[in-house]
């Protein structure tokens, strides 16, 4: 699957130095690292897979152990390409320096004048 | 000042006379605009004469209707608009009517700009993902949803007549020129819907035993499937490569982002 998506990292969650808001998480992802950039992934859905012991339902296949906690790129953070995404519930801290995707919907054309 | 045109010639509308200061706010009074606008020398509407008044038909307020049942043959005169038959206690202040808020189904559904027919796209989601396949318009505009009809030929990536919500699909510049298909008519956003099969209902003792309906191919799908192809395939295959490109899937590899990539 990796034929369709972006690969990023969960770096940590939205922060000042001494306190961490968990709510949102900054994702560094491949490839980007100028704001401009950024721009591209705005939007986007983005997924924290994970493996745990039990089987749990898959749409469109059989019960495996994988589950996904789903989120959406909110917005760009710093200058650097760094992402910030909000996720249905807060990424478990485990997840920093872990794989997180991100996919459509549309990667937008440059003449994208329409408001679906 | 075109004083020579007796003809009316019609004038390309102006963007707004009146600079916007912040949002709702204009820079103009209403006087100044109309001013601007030069209203005095746009008023159309005349007084109506006392004929063209007779002439409005007004719509009758009572009907006469024949009278059935026992007290046959003769004719009764119904009001058309009635009275109320409850008047409600206390007097309940109206609701405020929603100003433009339109129910999801009539609301205004733009189709990017870079989609047109012809257009090459490729799916992003759905069984087909990756595929690369061209797309047919013409219902897009008329379907009150933004649904494409991309088209693969099933023949070179084996996707079929399908609907794609423009919202999943990357368009690419490539496009083939299919000016000259005809496109069977029978092809709609009602054809392609998805055929809610509905379970029967609860019976004695059958609860359990729903068939559950796949999805069945029919042959009209087949026969519409393989006229539209038909006839994009040798246009296809008068594009160099185009054939080939179709066939391909679309991916991302090691060091390949999509944020530069030009499509």
């Amino acid at each position: 699957m990796t034929g369709l998506l972006c690969k990023a990292i969960f770096a940590g969650y939205k922060r000042g130095l001494r306190n961490q808001r968990e709510h949102t998480a900054l994702l560094k992802v491949e490839g980007v690292y100028t704001r401009e950039e950024v721009d591209f992934y705005l939007g986007k859905r983005c997924a924290y897979v994970y493996k745990a012991k039990k089987n749990t339902v898959t749409p469109g296949g059989k019960p495996n152990k994988t589950r996904v906690i789903w989120g959406k790129v909110m917005r760009a953070h710093g200058n650097s390409g760094m992402v910030r995404a909000k996720f249905s519930s807060n990424l478990p801290a485990k997840a920093m320096g872990h794989r997180c995707r991100i996919f459509y919907p549309t990667l937008p054309d440059l003449n994208y004048t329409a408001n679906p | 000042m075109a004083e020579g045109d007796k003809k009316k010639v019609a004038k390309k509308a102006h963007c707004s006379r009146n600079p916007v200061l912040a949002r709702g706010i204009g820079r103009y009074s209403r006087t100044a605009m109309y001013a601007r606008r030069a209203m005095y020398k746009r008023k159309t509407k005349t007084t109506e004469t006392k004929i063209e008044k007779k002439m409005k038909v007004k719509t009758p307020s009572t009907i006469t209707k024949t009278v059935g049942g026992d007290k046959n043959g003769g004719t009764r005169v119904v009001k058309i608009r009635k009275m109320p038959r409850y008047y409600p206690t206390e007097d309940v202040p109206h609701k405020l009517k929603n100003h433009g808020k339109k129910p999801f189904s009539q609301h205004k559904r733009n189709l990017r700009a870079t989609i047109t027919p012809g257009t090459v796209l490729v799916l992003l989601t759905g069984r087909h993902r990756g595929k690369v396949r061209s797309h047919t318009d013409s219902f897009v505009t008329q379907s009150p949803s933004c649904f494409l009809h991309p088209l693969g030929p099933l023949a070179l990536n084996r996707v079929p007549l399908r609907r794609a919500h423009q919202k999943f699909v990357i368009a690419t510049a490539t496009k083939v020129d299919i000016s000259g298909m005809k496109i069977p008519k029978t092809l709609s956003d009602a054809y392609f819907k998805k055929k809610r099969l509905r379970r029967p209902r609860h019976q004695e003792g059958e609860i359990f035993d729903t068939e559950k309906e796949k999805y069945q191919l029919t042959v009209q799908r087949k026969e519409d499937q393989k006229a539209v192809d038909s006839q994009l395939l040798p246009l296809i295959k008068k594009v160099p490569q185009l054939k080939g490109y179709l066939r391909s899937s679309f991916c991302l590899s090691n060091g390949v982002y999509p944020h530069k990539l030009v499509f």
